[in-house]
């Protein structure tokens, strides 16, 4: 709501210090009500000696009234004893004797059954001017007539005790209050200023300067904790980020290569009169670049598709070797130029499930690397084995020269390729392997490489076989059909 | 009533383009004029709206992306209108939602840009037919013979062996004989594959050089041409 202060330390304050008046109200309220309860009890304590003094000073006079030995009022023990009340009364109601403190005020009404016999009963009453007193009752027989004897003291000196300790509490509380105030919140802001900090920092964390890290992340409690995931969240956006980056200066760099041959050629097919012959040769020319550009650019957008996680793959049971040899079948007529043979064997029951056009645009990718790097002559084995763990891995190998092993790990980079000069005539903007690693892993497989210079290439591909991983698999593809 | 199409009478076959790109319009203008038919060209999607329904067309090519009502939108206007005219789409989106998206509004077919123009050609043809016309069993180009039902190709009188694939090819050629075929036609048609990633213009390329070896290897006249840029055309001269 409007009201919610906006800094967690104003709240955190603000909690500490509602707790705090809360519990010394309390606090307060308790020590006020025992104290006005030991007064009271002190009070009766006191009135039931005055009443023990008092019987003994009443007598009959001869005509049957009742006096009171005045005497007793030069020696007034203490400002109690003047203050007191003292009414007699028959047990039937009639007042037989009222003291000039009292007057002519009722003192606590009609006798209720059982006053005052075998004890003391205490209770309060006011006067009937509203005076609160505290009174208490005693039946006493004199000359054998039993005569109730009511003594009360005035209860205000006890209330206005307490509304002393009220006042003082009311300055006392609000300067504890506006004190715990001040210490919490320079508390709060003591504990949060880290985090305060870590905002800060984060605020100038931009995506040009994603290298910054938070502060803190060094300490063992919660805002280290903190901190750490965040710096670790960091690191992963900052290289995806690098990576985005690298991808978009090497794309518009593979754009750009198709262009400028279209424009030079265009170009300089303008400067000169040409036959209509060297025309169609200039437009054919163009044209085969644009048709690169159109090829870089559905890669491009599968690439995109599936970093966005928007492709769908449509799983079905796949048996592994009829897809490598569908694979293989597409490409026979390059590996018959080359003369190349294939040894395809493994497993005829292994069987994975997945989108059998992913699948095979993989496997056609990895064995169009293997037929472009071939040596005339040699030979590219498939190999398929429903391995353990409910794997079914496909070995592609090659005999040709080889990646070096510091390329290992970029193989399956986007525009990688390992023979930068070459890659125009063998026709590839250096996608496909990375189509290709895509392709598994979103079936939940992995590919690797082996591969020694000028001993060829094993490009390996596990990928979760049919059977066991069923219900997995399933889970999953729910899971993508959802994005 | 759509006129039936007669390749002697094509300039009675009269198509709407309505394609807000000018170059683009111009080019397909153009382009389906050289093959004789009528073309008549709206820049928005209201012009061509309102020339579809004041006189008949044979086929109307629509792009989606017009500014103000998209393609989408007319199309399922036409359609709501009991006009039923064929309506091939161009996108340059080729996702498959749209594609769905498209033939659900009631597209007869569909086309991402950027596209081979002899395929843009293909797909009007097939439009238009309604269907591959149920097949010539007997072809003949100079004296390249082609014989379906009996599996034979004879040139100069001589037999030539070749393929199941081969086989294919040929007489996919000679279906489109004097046309350009490109090669995401025959890797559509032969190769069936429906994706464009596929690298398969080396596997064509190869295919193609192979019939051509088989075909006019030893011979003077050279029948089967490759259209740099765009494809390939088997007829008698080259047209350079």
């Amino acid at each position: 709501m409007g009201l919610r202060p906006t800094h967690v330390r104003t709240r955190l304050t603000l909690w500490y210090v509602s707790v705090l008046a809360s519990l010394l109200i309390l606090a307060w309220a308790g020590t006020c009500a025992l104290l006005f309860w030991q007064l009271r009890s002190q009070l009766d304590h006191f009135s039931i000696q005055e009443i023990e003094t008092v019987e003994g000073l009443f007598f009959f006079t001869p005509d049957g009234q009742l006096g009171v030995r005045e005497d007793y009022h030069n020696h007034p023990e203490s400002k109690e004893v003047i203050e007191r009340f003292l009414e007699v009364r028959s047990p039937d109601g009639t007042v037989l004797f009222r003291n000039e403190r009292l007057g002519n005020r009722a003192l606590g009404g009609d006798p209720f059954p059982g006053e005052g016999i075998g004890g003391y009963s205490e209770r309060s009453a006011p006067l009937s001017d509203g005076t609160r007193v505290r009174l208490v009752s005693r039946v006493h027989t004199l000359d054998g007539h039993p005569l109730l004897i009511r003594l009360a003291h005035s209860e205000e000196p006890l209330f206005s005790q307490l509304k002393e300790l009220l006042l003082a509490s009311l300055v006392v509380l609000p300067l504890v209050l506006v004190v715990a105030w001040i210490s919490g919140y320079g508390l709060a802001r003591r504990a949060l200023s880290p985090i305060e900090q870590m905002a800060r920092r984060a605020q100038e964390i931009t995506p040009d300067k994603l290298d910054a890290r938070l502060p803190n992340d060094d300490t063992d409690d919660e805002l280290g904790q903190l901190a750490r995931v965040f710096n670790q969240t960091l690191a992963r956006l900052e290289q995806a980020f690098e990576q985005l980056r690298r991808f978009t200066s090497d794309a518009s760099h593979e754009l750009r290569t198709p262009l400028a041959m279209i424009r030079s050629v265009g170009e300089v097919g303008l400067q000169k009169d040409g036959t209509r012959a060297e025309y169609r040769d200039i437009i054919g020319s163009m044209l085969e670049e644009v048709n690169r550009l159109t090829s870089l650019i559905d890669n491009l957008l599968t690439i995109s598709r599936a970093d966005s996680g928007h492709i769908q793959l449509h799983r079905t049971v796949v048996p592994v070797i009829a897809l490598a040899r569908e694979a293989a079948g597409l490409l026979e007529i390059l590996m018959e130029e080359k003369s190349l043979r294939l040894v395809l064997e493994g497993d005829e029951h292994a069987q994975v499930e997945g989108d059998c056009l992913f699948l095979r645009q993989a496997l056609v990718n990895i064995l169009h690397n293997a037929v472009k790097y071939s040596p005339v002559g040699e030979a590219i084995s498939v190999r398929v084995r429903n391995g353990d763990a409910n794997q079914v891995t496909i070995e592609i190998q090659d005999r040709g020269p080889g990646v070096p092993s510091e390329d290992h790990g970029r193989i399956f980079d986007r525009f990688y390729r390992v023979d930068k000069a070459r890659w125009r005539e063998s026709g590839g903007a250096g996608l496909g392997l990375s189509i290709a690693k895509w392709a598994v892993e979103a079936h939940g497989g992995s590919i690797g490489l082996t591969s020694e210079p000028n001993k060829g290439c094993t490009f390996r591909i596990s990928l979760p076989s049919a059977r066991a991983e069923a219900p997995a698999l399933r889970r999953n593809g729910q899971k993508e059909a959802q994005t | 009533m759509p006129l039936r199409p007669d390749r002697s009478y094509k300039g009675n076959v009269h198509i709407l383009v309505v394609e807000d790109e000018q170059k683009m319009a111009k080019a397909l203008q153009e382009g389906l004029e050289a093959d004789e038919y009528s073309v008549q060209v709206a820049y928005t999607g209201e012009e061509g709206f309102y020339l579809i329904q004041a006189r008949p067309f044979d086929l109307v090519i629509l792009d989606v992306m017009l500014p103000g009502r998209d393609g989408f939108e007319i199309l399922a206007t036409l359609r709501s209108r009991g006009i039923k005219t064929p309506v091939l789409l161009l996108t340059s989106r080729d996702t498959l939602e749209d594609r769905v998206r498209g033939l659900d509004t009631g597209a007869d077919d569909y086309l991402v840009k950027p596209f081979a123009f002899p395929e843009l050609l293909a797909r009007t043809r097939a439009l238009l037919r309604r269907a591959r016309p149920g097949g010539s069993q007997r072809f003949k180009l100079a004296d390249l013979e082609m014989n379906v039902a009996q599996r034979s190709v004879l040139r100069a009188g001589q037999p030539i062996e070749l393929t199941a694939r081969e086989f294919e090819l040929l007489e996919y050629l000679f279906a489109e004989q004097g046309r350009v075929v490109s090669r995401e036609m025959l890797a559509r048609d032969i190769w069936k594959e429906t994706s464009r990633q596929t690298p398969l213009d080396n596997v064509i390329d190869a295919q193609m050089a192979r019939l051509r070896r088989k075909l006019d290897g030893q011979f003077e006249r050279k029948l089967l041409h490759t259209v740099r840029g765009v494809g390939f055309v088997l007829r008698e001269e080259d047209g350079s």
